[in-house]
This record gives structure tokens, C-alpha cells and sequence, in this order.
């Protein structure tokens, strides 16, 4: 099969009909009561950030997606053969093109496909082969060459020194967005607000202890006087790692939408989603991985409806949303009906602003000797061209900046077609 | 008169205890700071709590109470063996009087992590902390891996319970059965999860990592299929399962690859003596060593912890032929380790025991919610989100809302015992020489008594240890 062709773009950035979108759609999203009410009442970010601007959401999937089940590629003569039981699905798979389909638990994502809104990158990973899931990760959120080399995260960096905000769904600071001071993290809660006097208090009390004063100031902007209401809390994970869980997920991933709409929300923000490691009975429907990944249709859709609510300012057509996992898994099942930890895996790209309809790939093959030693998916597009075209074109990172300090070592990779011109 | 309340007593109480209500009331603390440590090395108490099940028990309810067939009292019992297991771990470290050995069987167990997260290993977290972890922390590294990596939730948690060696017998016979039409075989081969975690996050540490603490690591691909491969037959006995095959020790041969197997340059024979042999050879490699002092430091000493120290501390495990004990000796001896400034926050967990402590709950901790409202502060017990634990780095633990769920959680506490303490009174008594004149302040001006405690539990000198 020959393989499909990477094509460059060109370099120029774009401007796109957001800058169009006027304060008009805050106001009428507020009206509207759609949005969070008054998250942000205590910051005085306003005008700070281009209103309204681009939007990019992370959507981490820890665990290490099988980029073979989510993508598969039935069109590869050998898909058949490598995969075994792992090719064999219980519905069948919802065609791309004459290579690749989606996992029939992806309806939503296909009909995306079917409107040009949804890219798939395939056969991509990051610049690492040892398949430990908590050095990839890290080397995923730090955009480092080497786990451990970096300490902060490539969003984070990408915001340092900019007026722009970053926003994790989370209790917890992802590693990808450490590194910039305004960054928010967010989830709901059904216990009531503390005193507002307690926490002037507790402001003093840790005058001498910065990191503990930061957070604290930084969660009481965010809560601001007025909560969110109790209907929208949906009792999401406060965990560090492996984000919410259904149906938590979905409704904090309409949440997200939420503040990603407003004019002053969040020009980055990072949704986890976790349970990937599907080391057994894979193919069952349902089964772990199926429902995964019907969860995470769910969940996509509804920061897609939440983007494209007339309230919410047309927002979708700015956004891009990257989905992303540390590693693939084994092309061949495992000795349970499972996958291994691999290399190389699927990437999905979403938003009205991402070039979709397409399946970006230069497709190594699943015959065994086309394999990475024998047994994964062969990487051949960087990860890293991804996070770089999207620094580059969609957060309008300086091309300097990227190669320096965003994601040093980069400086070589390609941008890829990923973004409508 | 009772010897004063030294810095190093506070020290001794909070960074390496689980904090205390009266440094002065703790027999022999502060006297003697390091002999109160060095006393409580030995295995974990026996946990709190009535009917706490064995291995067989919750094997049993498990089987019984998993699965969309399972009935509603079935359940029941599951998610009550849950609930037991969770306030047992809980309420043990709000009260013991050994909590440098109680910190010590989190630490491992955090180590060793078997996690809720997995429907597999559910009900079986207690009894695994209770009989893999507890009774070993004492003793030589290798007998706590061994008792850790071969336990059925172990085995289970992390999918080698069915693993099968793909020339196993069981193999070529569910092969044979499908090539004469019966259905395709379930179970074909390895599932190497299990043992490229036990290399990674176990022993050796990740290839390459460690950093300045490094090098980890050491093996690559092959040493993990091989390590799969002697790990094979190692299942853990299951209820529904024909007694006769599996032996006392959870190894079934039928699932069991023949032949020698190659790992990190030694050959280690066929059958179920290869583990421990494994597993000893792992225990004595220099990057286990320093895998261990590393995150050992790291949890005791500093996030980032000196490297001169965590150097030492692998010399002194080496020397000592991998023996606990010793590691924690040199831990205690370590001039690092007493540095006055406490540098390490709380994590969700440690905040709640310790407030525990502060407040004399005991088994009180646990009345209301089996996880004392853990699950909102993000650290839900028994259910670290990946095999590699929680986390045990404060920026881990800082996000905002993390904080605003401690300010919540404080002050739920507070308004509900706030009026009949007094929090002066107890953060003087609790944290002696550590509590700074800023902290005495704002606690001596709050409005109220519940103020005053909720400030007390959110001052940075309870946040950190």
C-alpha cells in the first residue's frame, strides 16, 4: 500500500473570523444562563487576553490508547492477520477512507469526520521507546526530549509571560500546564463554600509560605462569591491522575465548554480521561475498552455542543481540541486478549478550526517486519509536530519561543497540515 | 520535671509520625526523638477493626459480589468489605502508638500499590496491606517484594493471573481445542503487565531514570518478557477454581512457560522457584538500591532530597544485604533528615490522619464516611489512580482546587468541635518549637474557637512536615 503522503504547509499563521466575535457573546451566554455564573468575578483579567481568542484543549488519556482499536486500519493487508482477535469488533468499524475506521464506539467523532471537524494523526508517538506509562506521560505533558529533563509543562511554558490563562478540569495541576502562573485548576463541588473571613485569614497566615498563598489566592478567584450552583456539580474526581469518571466526565467537559466560551476564559485548557491500560479482554463490547471509548464520544460531544451553543460565540470555530495518549500498544494481542504497552498510536484533532476529513499519516505497516522491533506500530510523525504546529499557528507562539523554550529541540520538526488555512 | 520539647521531638512527631495531640504526653518522644523512631521499627501493628477479612474471606466475597449476576446482597457485602478495609487503614493510623511503623506500611503500600481503581482487586486491597505489606517492612526488601508481587490481589491488579506461557501446557491445549472447532482460545500467551511494572516501579526503577539520584534502571524489552514469562503460573487460588491444580502457593504449572528463562544476564530454571530467585536477584541490584533511597528521601526528607543523602542511604541498604532496618537507620542518622524547616507538604491523606491526631478521634475518624471525606480532597484510600501509587511531590497536591477542597474540608472539622477545644492551647501542645510566632498570632486573634481551629489545621505548619 503506498503510504500516505505528509504534506507541508505553509508557515504563514492564520486569522481566522474569531476576531470577528465581539463581547456580544459573553453577554448573551451569561443571558442565556448556559455559562458558569461569575468563576471569574475576582480576577481583573478582563481585556487582559485577547477576548475571545483561540482556544486549545488538552485531553490527556492516561493509560496509553490503542491507537489500533480507537483507528483501525482494516484497509492494511495485513490488519487481519496482525490484529487477530483485537481486529474483530463486534459492530463494524465506521470507514474513514480506503485504509483507516473508527471504533464503532465513536459515532459521535465519525459524524465529526463526515463534517470536516475531526483530523486523525496516525502511526504518531513521542520521541521515546521504553513503554513506561509514567516516563511517556511525562515527556507527553513536559514536551521534554528525555523524561525528567523538563519540570514544567509545554503549555505552561507556551503561556509564561503572556496574558493568557490555562484552565485543568481537575483539582490537581497537570504537569502539562505547570510552568506559567495563571493557571487555574477547576472541579466541582457539593460542599459548602468556607467563610469568606476564614479565608482573609488563612491569606495572612500564609504570608510566608508563597506556594501555599498562591494556590490559595488562585482557588478563591476561581470561586469567587458565588459557586457554582449545585445543579451543575457533577461530583467529578479530585485526583492528581486519571481524570473523571462517568458520567462525571461528561459533564465536566460541558462545564469546560462553559468557561472556554467566555471572552476572559481560559485560552488552554487540559480534560483527563483515564483507564486506557488495556492489557486484557480488549475487544469485548461491552467490555473496558468500549465503553472507554464511548465515554470519551460523550465527552467530546459535549464540549463540541457546548462550543457551538449560538451563547457560546461561535467558540468551536476557534477551538482546537487535542486528544492525546503517552504511548500505542502492540499491534499483536497479547496473550489475554489484550494489548501490551508500544510506541505508536493515534492522536484525534478537533475543533472548527482543524483542517478535518482526513487521516494524516505516512503508514508504516502492520506486517510484522514493518513493526518497531517486532511488535508495535512504527512511529513516523512526531507527536511533537503536532504540539509544535499548534503553538505555532493556533496559540500564535513565536516560532523562536517554541524552538527555544517551549519545546526545545523542535526546531527541525515539520508543521503538518493540521488547521484550516 | 519532664525534659523539654525539643525541635527535633516536633520533628520526630511530624515528619516522620503521623503528628501527635501533646508532644510532651508521648511516652519517651522527647526525651529521646530518635530512640522513640528506632523503638518502632518492626512490623505494622495489627490493623483496627472488627472482622477484618483474610485473603480467603475477601477472595470469597469478591467472587460473590462481582459482575452484573452478582445479587444486591452480594453487592452489598462487596462494597461493605470495602467500606471495613478502608476505615481499618484509616482508623489504625489515627491511633497507634507506633506511627513511624504506621507510616512506614503506607509508605510500602503506596509502593506496592493495589488499587480500587480495578474491578479485579476490589475487596482485595485490606487483606493485601495486611498480609503482603504489614507484616514485612521490617525485615529484608526481598521477602516484602515476594510477599508483595506473588499475592493474588497483586497478581490480579495487575493482570498476571492471566498470564499463561504460550508453550504452556494449558496454552497448547485451548489451542488444540480450537483448531478442532471449539471457540477461539481466551487466553494465548503472556501479559507482561505485571512484570514490567515490578522492574520499573518495584525494583530497578524506569531505564534511564533516577536523574541525579540515578542511574535506575538496567533492563530492557527482553528482561521484561522474561520476567513475564517466570511470572507465569503464578495466579493466586481462585474459589470457582479446581482445587487440585492449584498448589498451596497460588502457582499453577499448567499455566507455566517451559524452559530456562534469561534475565539480566542470569539463566533462572522452569517451575515456581524461579520467582523468589528473580525476585531476590532484584532486590540486590544497585539500581534497586537506589530507587529505594530515592523514594524513601523523598518522602521523609524533601521532594528533592540531597543526592550525598540518598547516595548513603544505597550504600547502607547494600551493605546490609537489603535489610529495612538498616536503610531506616541511616535514614535516622542522617543529619538531612532533621533539618528544621519542614519541607515536605501533607499529603490529603496524612492531613486528615494527622487531624486525627490533633483531635483524639481514634476510630471517631471513620464514623460518618468510611474514607473521612478523602474522596473529595482527591486521594480516595486504597485507590491511587496507576500502579506507580500517589504521588509524593507537593506540586502534586497544589492545585487550587486541591487547597480550596483542604480549606472545605478544615473547616467542616471546625464547625463541628471547634467550640470545645482549645485550638491555642493545641497547636502549642501539637507542634511545640515548630509553630512560628506569625501562625500563634493569627490562631490567638480568630473570632471564634471554630476559626481558631480551622486556622490551626490550615497553617502551614501542619500543611508540612
Amino acid at each position: 500500500m503506498p503510504p500516505i503522503p505528509l504534506r507541508r504547509p505553509p508557515l504563514s499563521p492564520h486569522r481566522r473570523a474569531w476576531l470577528r466575535q465581539g463581547l456580544h457573546g459573553a453577554a448573551a451566554l451569561a443571558l442565556a444562563g448556559l455559562a458558569p455564573p461569575g468563576p471569574f468575578s475576582g480576577l481583573s483579567l478582563a481585556g487582559a487576553a485577547t477576548p475571545g481568542g483561540p482556544r486549545l484543549v488538552l485531553v490527556i488519556l492516561r493509560g496509553g490508547l490503542d491507537g489500533l482499536a480507537a483507528v483501525p486500519a482494516p484497509g492494511d493487508p495485513a490488519f487481519a492477520d496482525a490484529r487477530g482477535a483485537l481486529g474483530r469488533f463486534a459492530q463494524a468499524p465506521l470507514p474513514l477512507d480506503s485504509t483507516f475506521a473508527l471504533h464503532p464506539a465513536l459515532a459521535g467523532l465519525h459524524r465529526l469526520y463526515g463534517q470536516g471537524e475531526l483530523l486523525v494523526v496516525h502511526a504518531t508517538g513521542l520521541p521515546y521507546r521504553e513503554r513506561s506509562h509514567f516516563d511517556a506521560q511525562q515527556l507527553l505533558e513536559s514536551g521534554g526530549e528525555r523524561p525528567f529533563a523538563l519540570d514544567t509543562g509545554w503549555l505552561g511554558r507556551a503561556l509564561a509571560g503572556t496574558a493568557a490563562k490555562g484552565m485543568a478540569f481537575q483539582s490537581a495541576l497537570p504537569l502539562a500546564l505547570r510552568g506559567h502562573a495563571e493557571v487555574d485548576s477547576w472541579a466541582p463541588s457539593r460542599r459548602p463554600a468556607p467563610d469568606a473571613d476564614l479565608v482573609d485569614r488563612l491569606a495572612r497566615l500564609y504570608a510566608n509560605d508563597p506556594t501555599l498563598a498562591a494556590a490559595l489566592g488562585r482557588a478563591r478567584a476561581l470561586h469567587g462569591d458565588a459557586a457554582l450552583p449545585a445543579a451543575l456539580a457533577m461530583g467529578a474526581s479530585a485526583g492528581p491522575a486519571g481524570g473523571a469518571s462517568s458520567p462525571a466526565a461528561v459533564g465536566l467537559a460541558h462545564q469546560a465548554a462553559g468557561f472556554l466560551a467566555q471572552p476572559s476564559g481560559p485560552q488552554v485548557a487540559v480534560l483527563e480521561l483515564g483507564g486506557w491500560d488495556s492489557h486484557a479482554n480488549q475487544a469485548g463490547d461491552p467490555g473496558p475498552l468500549s465503553n472507554n471509548l464511548r465515554l470519551l464520544d460523550a465527552m467530546l460531544g459535549a464540549l463540541r455542543d457546548g462550543l457551538v451553543a449560538p451563547a457560546a460565540g461561535d467558540a468551536w470555530a476557534r477551538t482546537v481540541v487535542l486528544v492525546v495518549t503517552e504511548f500505542g500498544r502492540t499491534v499483536a494481542p497479547n496473550g489475554t486478549q489484550g494489548s501490551d504497552h508500544g510506541s505508536g498510536g493515534a492522536a484525534l484533532l478537533l475543533g472548527g478550526a482543524v483542517n478535518g476529513g482526513r487521516v494524516l499519516a505516512d503508514w508504516p505497516g502492520l506486517a510484522p517486519a514493518q513493526r518497531f522491533e517486532g511488535r508495535d506500530l512504527r512511529i513516523t510523525t512526531d507527536l511533537r509536530a503536532v504540539f509544535k504546529t499548534l503553538l505555532l499557528q493556533q496559540l500564535q507562539v513565536p516560532a523562536a519561543r517554541v524552538a527555544q523554550v517551549v519545546l526545545p529541540g523542535s526546531a527541525a520538526l515539520p508543521t503538518l497540515p493540521l488547521l484550516r488555512a | 520535671m519532664p525534659p523539654p520539647v525539643t525541635p527535633d521531638a516536633a520533628l520526630a512527631a511530624h515528619r516522620f509520625g503521623l503528628g501527635e495531640a501533646d508532644l510532651a504526653a508521648v511516652p519517651g518522644l522527647a526525651g529521646d526523638p530518635r530512640g522513640w523512631l528506632r523503638a518502632q521499627i518492626g512490623p505494622a501493628d495489627a490493623q483496627h477493626g472488627q472482622a477484618l477479612p483474610t485473603l480467603g474471606q475477601a477472595l470469597a466475597v469478591q467472587a460473590a459480589g462481582r459482575g452484573a449476576a452478582a445479587g444486591d446482597m452480594a453487592k452489598a457485602a462487596l462494597r461493605q468489605q470495602v467500606q471495613v478495609d478502608m476505615r481499618a487503614r484509616l482508623a489504625t493510623a489515627a491511633s497507634t502508638t507506633r506511627p513511624f511503623a504506621e507510616r512506614l506500611a503506607l509508605f510500602w503500600c503506596n509502593h506496592f500499590t493495589v488499587s480500587l481503581g480495578k474491578g479485579a482487586s476490589v475487596g482485595l486491597v485490606g487483606a493485601f496491606e495486611r498480609e503482603a505489606i504489614r507484616p514485612h517492612i521490617a525485615g529484608r526488601f526481598a521477602d516484602l517484594l515476594a510477599a508483595a508481587v506473588s499475592h493474588p490481589a497483586m497478581l490480579r491488579y495487575l493482570d498476571n493471573a492471566r498470564s499463561a506461557g504460550p508453550q504452556s501446557p494449558l496454552v497448547q491445549r485451548l489451542r488444540r481445542r480450537s483448531a478442532l472447532g471449539g471457540a477461539p482460545a481466551r487466553i494465548t500467551g503472556l501479559n507482561e503487565n505485571l512484570a514490567r511494572e515490578v522492574l520499573e516501579l518495584h525494583t530497578l526503577g524506569v531505564t534511564g531514570g533516577g536523574g541525579a539520584y540515578g542511574p535506575w534502571g538496567g533492563y530492557g524489552q527482553a528482561d521484561v518478557t522474561a520476567l513475564a514469562a517466570v511470572l507465569t503460573g503464578w495466579r493466586g487460588p481462585r474459589p470457582e477454581a479446581d482445587a487440585a491444580a492449584v498448589d498451596g502457593g497460588g502457582f499453577d504449572p499448567s499455566w507455566h512457560q517451559p524452559g530456562d528463562k534469561w534475565l539480566l544476564g542470569r539463566r533462572y530454571a522452569e517451575g515456581p522457584l524461579a520467582l523468589r530467585a528473580v525476585l531476590n536477584d532484584l532486590a540486590h541490584h544497585p539500581s534497586t538500591a537506589r530507587h529505594l533511597a530515592t523514594k524513601l528521601a523523598r518522602h521523609l526528607v524533601a521532594d528533592e532530597p540531597p543526592p550525598a543523602l540518598v547516595d548513603r542511604l544505597a550504600r547502607a541498604y547494600r551493605e546490609g544485604g537489603g535489610d529495612l532496618t538498616v536503610l531506616y537507620q541511616a535514614l535516622l542518622d542522617a543529619p538531612e533528615a532533621w533539618a528544621p524547616a519542614p519541607a515536605k507538604l501533607r499529603t490529603p491523606e496524612e492531613f486528615v490522619i494527622a487531624s486525627a491526631r490533633l483531635l483524639r478521634w481514634g476510630d471517631r475518624l471513620v464514623a460518618r464516611a468510611p474514607d473521612a471525606g478523602l474522596a473529595a480532597l482527591g486521594q480516595r484510600p486504597q485507590s491511587a489512580p496507576s500502579p506507580a501509587g500517589w504521588p509524593d511531590q507537593a506540586a502534586d497536591w497544589l492545585g487550587p482546587e486541591a487547597v480550596w477542597q483542604r480549606v472545605t474540608w478544615a473547616s467542616q472539622v471546625a464547625e463541628r468541635q471547634g467550640a470545645t477545644v482549645d485550638a491555642r492551647a493545641l497547636a502549642r501542645a501539637s507542634l511545640g518549637p515548630l509553630l512560628g510566632e506569625a501562625s500563634s498570632q493569627q490562631i490567638e486573634r480568630a473570632t471564634d474557637g471554630p476559626q481558631a481551629l480551622a486556622l490551626l489545621l490550615l497553617a502551614p505548619e501542619f500543611q508540612r512536615r
